[in-house]
C-alpha cells in the first residue's frame, strides 16, 4: 500500500486547466439555465393552459430521466439532425437544459411563495401585467431563491462530471488522463473529489452570503 | 457487415439492461439504507468520534461527483489495496456509500423534526431512550421522511446510469451499445429514456401509496 501525492505536483496545470473548462462550462450553464427556467417558470405560473402544460411536460422529462442519457441523446443526435456541435457546446447545451428544470421548480415555489397581496396592491396601482412580472414578481422570487438556487448550481458543478463521458477533457476527463499517466489512481481521484468538495463549498458559501445581504431588510422583520 | 435496423430483440436486450439497473438500485438502497440509517442511529445516541467522523463522511459523498467517488472505487483502490474489484462490485460499493451519505441527512432531519416536548414527555414516563427511538421517534420519522426519500429514490434510480462509464452491462450501457450498432440514436436514447422515465413514475407512485398508509395513523380521525 502506497500513498504519494508528491507523484502530482507535475501534472497540476493540467488539471488547473481542466477546472477552467469545468468553472467556463457550468458557468456558461447556470446563465442558460437560469433564463431557461425563469421563462419556464413563468409558463408554469400563468394562466394559459397549453403552454403550462408543455411547461410542465418538460420538467417532467428532465428530472426523470438520467443525465448521461440526455447528454447521449444530444450528442449523437444532433449531427442527424445536420446540427454539428463540438463536446463543449453539447455539454454546455446539454447541462443548461437540465439546470433549467431544476431551476423553474425553485423560481416556482419562489413565485408561488409571493404574498397575493403584493400583486393585488399593484394591480389596484394600475400597473400592466408586464410591470408587475417585471418590477414585482420577478425581483422577489429570484430574491428569495437565491440559496436553493445554489444548491441547483452545486448540483450542476457534481453533474459537470459527466461529461467527462463525451470526450471532455474538463476536471474529471483531465483527472482520467492523469490517472492513467501517473498509475497512481487513487491519489488523483482522492484529489478530484477534494477539489470537487472544495469547488462546491465556496459556491454554498457565496450563495450563504449572497442571500444574507439580498435578504437583509426582511431579515430585520421591517417587511 | 453491420446490422443497423433497431428490432424487437433489441428492446428485448435493453430490458435485460433495465433488469440490471434495477437490481443494483434495489440492492444498493437496501445497503445504503442499512448503512445510513445506522450512521442517524449513531448520530442519536451522540456516539463520540463516530458520529461526527459519519457526519463529515455524508458531507463528503454528498458533494462530491458519484462518477469520481466511482473512479476512486473502480481504478483507486484496487491499486492501494492490490486486490481486484469487479465493475459490479465496484458500483454496488459507490451506490450503496452515495445512498447512504443522503439516506443519513434524511433520517437526522425526520427524527429533529420530532418535538422536544415529545421526548421530554417520554422520558418522564421512564421510557429508554431506545425505546423512545423504537415506539415514539421512529414511526413518526418515518413518515416525515417519506417525502424526501421518494425524491432521493428516483434520483438514485438515474445514479445507476453512471456505472455504464465503468462497464457494468445496465440500460445505458446497453443503449451505448445499440447505439454504435445501429447508428440510430434517436431511437435508441428515446427507448432508453422512455424506460428510465416509466421506472421512475413507478418509484413515485410506489412511495406514495406508502406514505398515505403511514401517514394514515397520525390523520385526525374526529372524537
Amino acid at each position: 500500500m502506497t500513498f504519494d501525492p508528491t507523484l502530482l505536483a507535475p501534472y497540476l496545470p493540467d488539471l488547473a486547466a481542466g477546472a477552467r473548462l469545468t468553472a467556463l462550462a457550468c458557468a456558461l450553464a447556470l446563465a442558460g439555465g437560469l433564463a431557461l427556467g425563469v421563462i419556464v417558470a413563468l409558463l408554469r405560473a400563468s394562466a394559459a393552459p397549453l403552454t403550462r402544460r408543455l411547461a410542465d411536460i418538460y420538467v417532467d422529462i428532465f428530472r426523470n430521466v438520467p443525465f448521461i442519457v440526455q447528454l447521449f441523446f444530444l450528442f449523437y443526435g444532433l449531427p442527424e439532425l445536420g446540427i454539428e456541435l463540438n463536446a463543449f457546446s453539447t455539454g454546455v447545451l446539454a447541462l443548461s437544459l437540465a439546470g433549467g428544470a431544476f431551476t423553474s421548480d425553485v423560481i416556482r415555489s419562489g413565485i408561488l411563495a409571493i404574498d397575493p397581496g403584493v400583486i393585488e396592491a399593484a394591480q389596484v396601482s394600475g400597473l400592466s401585467r408586464r410591470v408587475i412580472y417585471q418590477k414585482i414578481v420577478l425581483p422577489i422570487a429570484l430574491r428569495t431563491s437565491v440559496r436553493p438556487l445554489g444548491s441547483v448550481f452545486v448540483n450542476l458543478i457534481l453533474t459537470s462530471s459527466i461529461l467527462s463521458a463525451i470526450t471532455l477533457n474538463e476536471l474529471t476527463g483531465a483527472a482520467k488522463i492523469v490517472a492513467a499517466d501517473t498509475f497512481a489512481p487513487f491519489e488523483v481521484y482522492a484529489l478530484l473529489l477534494v477539489a470537487y468538495v472544495t469547488l462546491t463549498y465556496l459556491v454554498s458559501l457565496t450563495a450563504g452570503a449572497l442571500h444574507r445581504r439580498l435578504n437583509r431588510e426582511r431579515a430585520l422583520g421591517a417587511n | 457487415m453491420r446490422y443497423t435496423d433497431f428490432t424487437v430483440h433489441d428492446i428485448l436486450l435493453l430490458l435485460q439492461g433495465a433488469g440490471v439497473s434495477v437490481a443494483l438500485f434495489a440492492a444498493t438502497t437496501a445497503i445504503g439504507l442499512m448503512i445510513g440509517l445506522t450512521w442517524a442511529v449513531l448520530r442519536y445516541y451522540r456516539t463520540p468520534v463516530l458520529a461526527p467522523f459519519f457526519a463529515a463522511m455524508a458531507e463528503l459523498l454528498k458533494n462530491s461527483p458519484v462518477l469520481v467517488q466511482l473512479f476512486l472505487v473502480f481504478f483507486g483502490l484496487p491499486v492501494l489495496l492490490e486486490t481486484d474489484i469487479t465493475p459490479v462490485q465496484a458500483a454496488v460499493i459507490t451506490l450503496s456509500g452515495n445512498t447512504a451519505a443522503f439516506i443519513y441527512v434524511i433520517a437526522v432531519s425526520a427524527i429533529e423534526s420530532i418535538g422536544r416536548e415529545q421526548l421530554e414527555t417520554a422520558r418522564v414516563f421512564g421510557l429508554s431512550r431506545w425505546q423512545i427511538l423504537r415506539k415514539v421517534v421512529a414511526p413518526q420519522a418515518a413518515a416525515f421522511g417519506l417525502g424526501p426519500l421518494t425524491g432521493l429514490l428516483v434520483n438514485q434510480l438515474q445514479v445507476t446510469s453512471l456505472i455504464s462509464v465503468i462497464g457494468v452491462l445496465d440500460l445505458t450501457k446497453v443503449g451505448a451499445i445499440l447505439n454504435l450498432r445501429t447508428l440510430k440514436p434517436f431511437i435508441v436514447w428515446t427507448v432508453v429514456g422512455l424506460l428510465y422515465y416509466l421506472m421512475a413514475k413507478l418509484i413515485a407512485t410506489t412511495c406514495a401509496r406508502l406514505e398515505t398508509r403511514l401517514r394514515a395513523h397520525s390523520q385526525w380521525k374526529g372524537l
